[in-house]
């Protein structure tokens, strides 16, 4: 009840807080996403044992984001410890072509737990400044997300950690669709 | 290392010879011992090096035997030496360079005529390195990034200027220590170490002099030993790998390969011996070593293969020893110091977080009270809806012990430690710090050191507490998968969402601001008011078996439950089949009403009776060991 109350003046008088789950495979980017969001800054990439916790502020939204790092075989460490996620963004390496397969096994597996049944799915399409990156749109024809996903919110962004291009379209996008719920 | 030569009565006295040289040398330096920066970067020009005599040649002496008796070469260290320039002898005077790396390749060069080529590789490998001054100005002595995202390249200098002065004195202290011992360390690297006592565990928990370590670590953790016992493996095993990565469509061939791969180049990229200086330089060897030394590994060992994290650890290693010994020493922490940890069902860090919480809880009950997982019905009863009466009674009883199966959020955190053996967590001098202990002490002093982080950060999350709303603990999510209760998340209100962060926060970013070892060490862990401090090997290993019967207890039961659930069963009517009908009364019963309530684990101030049982023998040890000296 309190909480509710809260979250309504939260909305009215514009602050409101959520809960965001960023996954995607190893080497996806999503630890340099997370920091040029905090901090404006490149921090060099190395692999994330565990997990890092942002809190991001944006138009009066507070993010705080989870970047679970970790190669496939330690996500049992963590992955069911993310319940109440108003949003679950996906990176996929758009460069990878190889690994793209995988990644989209990775998402189905994600979105397809119960807890996941009601976030917002943002994608990223990283590594846009790559030659031979796929472009957001057939990154999103790829997953086809179109036709498996008919419940759910999602969206497919391209972005560039480095720059920081797509990253705050993202995040509005996500504040924008999720408020009305 | 073979190097019993060294207590033959010649080095002997060479040794008593270097150590007057070295007194002296010390009592001149002492009043102003100058930082390394300020010495590595003022050139070299007015540098007049107090001579000591007799040293090169004893030097040279000991340098033929080495080469004769090493097999595998001895110590490649790439420490920019923080006494580098105080001239250990005329000799390496004479061929200092700018950077100290030419010395290093010098030392390296002197030290091992070496017959395996990845020793050779290391050789190539200082002399690809080209470091200009303002470069390495940025650097440590290990060749990473001062800075860090908390800590300012200012801050590191200023701490630096007066830790770099405190290394010279403890490596006078060890000195001394090893000269007394008839351990000679006139070519400063000595390979044998005192035997094990009260005053060397104290010398080791004051650092080891940073040129020794990878000796000392490698003593302390008889790696010989093992090597030993397995002689010529890592060569056979090097044949294979490079049958492996020369394969260059290894499709289905090794897929740990390809996993190695994305991480050899995210594997200390703030290190410029990890780094290419530039984009056309060819690979940097120490890649080429730690791909080599990771592959074979994962052939070695298959139960374990390649687990993300273990690229620090052989990384690390690689600085400190050669590759050869680098690999054995990764094989011993990932079985004795870190048992299971990498294992592809991570039950290893699972328990050892249990172990952990265990020991947060008994120890450090004010943090305890904060982290602990909820256990009203909100938090694990919620998750699992059970029909049958006689469980609902039970649960309350096996909640006491449930967060060993169902670990606090927190060990999100603290898993990391473990895995990583805390490089990245800590600042790179306290993580050395960290391993020399535990290399002399055995694991248990990792969790030592992870209850000396949570003690030291204890103000900071207490003060957090205040902030809280009710007793709304950290989100307690659905741990196993067991679960299909999605409102549990809506327990969280914004408050505690907060509250939440915070501690994550804090326990992600307070270890890294630990920039000097003696930080942890003066205020905590040589503190005997901290019970924590009475922990020991013995201690933890009982912890490690307790908390594993425990889960697998648990894990049981829970299979058990939820077949229940799935078939729609209910206890109380018949229809089930006589031999499940024991098993699961046996389970619901008995088995887990016992096991996990009934036994809780003791810590040893309890003195129960085994406890009570071991100190009694243990004495009797000790008064027969009395006795036997007497006679």
């Amino acid at each position: 009840m309190g909480s509710s109350i809260s979250k309504t003046l939260g909305r009215l008088f514009g602050s409101t807080e959520m809960k965001i789950l960023m996954l995607g495979l190893d080497n996806a980017g999503k630890t340099t996403i997370l920091y040029k969001l905090k901090l404006n800054k490149i921090k060099t990439s190395t692999p994330t044992v565990g997990f890092n916790v942002e809190t991001v502020s944006y138009k009066n939204v507070k993010f705080n984001m989870w970047d679970v790092g970790g190669q496939e075989r330690l996500r049992p460490l963590w992955r069911h410890y993310f319940p109440a996620t108003t949003a679950l963004i996906f990176v996929i390496d758009s460069s990878d072509q190889e690994r793209l397969n995988e990644a989209k096994e990775e998402l189905y597996s994600i979105i397809s737990e119960k807890e996941m049944e009601k976030v917002v799915l943002l994608v990223w399409a990283n590594k846009q400044d790559l030659k031979g990156a796929m472009k957001p749109q057939d990154v999103s024809s790829f997953l086809e997300l179109d036709k498996n996903l008919k419940n759910q919110l999602w969206c497919v962004i391209g972005s560039n950690a480095l720059t920081g291009q797509g990253l705050v379209e993202g995040l509005s996008w996500i504040s924008n669709n999720t408020a009305k719920q | 290392m073979v190097a019993t030569d060294f207590t033959s009565p010649l080095m002997r006295t060479t040794t008593g010879g270097n150590h007057h040289g070295f007194t002296s040398k010390f009592s001149i330096r002492s009043p102003s011992v100058p930082n390394l920066r300020q010495q590595l970067y003022s050139e070299t020009n007015n540098y007049s090096a107090p001579a000591i005599e007799g040293i090169p040649n004893n030097k040279d002496a000991i340098n033929d035997q080495r080469s004769n008796s090493e097999e595998y070469g001895g110590s490649l260290s790439v420490i920019d030496l923080y006494d580098d320039n105080d001239s250990e002898s005329p000799q390496k005077k004479s061929t200092r360079s700018i950077t100290g790396l030419e010395d290093f390749q010098k030392d390296v060069g002197e030290l091992n005529s070496m017959s395996a080529d990845h020793s050779n590789d290391d050789l190539r490998r200082s002399n690809s390195i080209t470091i200009d001054i303002n470069e390495n100005e940025h650097t440590d002595r290990y060749g990473f990034k001062k800075q860090s995202t908390f800590i300012s390249e200012a801050d590191y200098n200023s701490w630096w200027n007066d830790y770099s002065k405190y290394c010279v004195r403890r490596k006078f202290k060890w000195k001394l220590l090893l000269e007394k011992g008839g351990l000679p360390v006139d070519n400063d690297s000595p390979t044998r170490f005192p035997s094990k006592s009260e005053k060397l565990k104290r010398y080791v928990r004051k650092g080891i002099p940073a040129e020794w370590r990878g000796d000392a670590w490698w003593y302390f953790a008889r790696g010989q030993e093992k090597l030993n016992r397995h002689k010529g493996v890592y060569d056979t095993l090097l044949v294979k790998v490079n049958k492996i990565t020369e394969q260059k469509d290894h499709d289905n061939v090794f897929t740990d390969l390809e996993i190695i791969e994305r991480d050899l180049n995210r594997t200390f990229p703030d290190n410029i011996h990890f780094q290419k200086q530039s984009p056309q330089d060819e690979e940097p060897e120490l890649i080429k070593s730690l791909r080599r030394v990771l592959v074979a590994f994962s052939l070695y060992n298959p139960k374990i293969g390649y687990c993300q994290s273990m690229n620090f650890i052989a990384g690390l290693l690689l600085l400190f020893l050669d590759e050869e010994r680098a690999f054995w020493m990764l094989v011993i922490i990932t079985s004795r110091y870190l048992p299971g940890v990498h294992d592809v069902n991570l039950e290893g860090v699972n328990i050892d977080q249990g172990v952990l919480m265990l020991c947060v809880k008994e120890y450090l009950p004010e943090i305890w009270s904060y982290i602990a997982p909820i256990t009203n019905k909100k938090g694990a009863s919620n998750n699992r809806r059970t029909t049958s009466s006689t469980s609902r009674k039970n649960r309350s009883l096996i909640i006491k012990n449930e967060f060993l199966y169902r670990l606090p959020p927190i060990t999100l955190c603290t898993a990391s430690w473990f895995m990583s053996c805390f490089i990245g967590i800590l600042p790179i001098e306290t993580t050395l710090r960290v391993w020399d202990c535990m290399f002399y002490e055995e694991s248990h002093f990792l969790f030592k050191i992870s209850l000396s982080i949570l003690k030291l950060s204890e103000n900071d999350l207490l003060r957090h507490k205040k902030h809280r709303h009710g007793g709304g603990i950290l989100s307690y999510g659905i741990k196993g998968g067991n679960s299909s209760n999605t409102s549990l998340g809506s327990s969280n209100d914004a408050a505690s969402e907060d509250g939440d962060m915070e501690i994550f926060q804090i326990i992600q970013t307070f270890p890294k601001k630990l920039l000097n070892p003696n930080d942890i060490f003066d205020k905590v862990i040589f503190k005997r008011k901290y019970s924590f401090n009475r922990l020991d090997q013995d201690e933890v290993d009982r912890c490690r078996k307790y908390v594993s019967s425990q889960r697998t207890k648990y894990k049981h039961y829970i299979d058990t439950v939820e077949k229940q659930e799935i078939r729609g069963i209910d206890k109380s009517t018949n229809h089930i089949g006589e031999k499940e009908n024991i098993l699961t009364s046996e389970m619901d019963e008995d088995t887990i009403n016992e096991a996990l309530s009934s036994e809780v684990y003791g810590f040893k101030r309890n003195l129960t009776g085994v406890h009570w049982n071991n100190s009694l023998k243990a004495k009797v040890r000790q008064m027969k060991k009395k006795i036997d000296r007497e006679v």
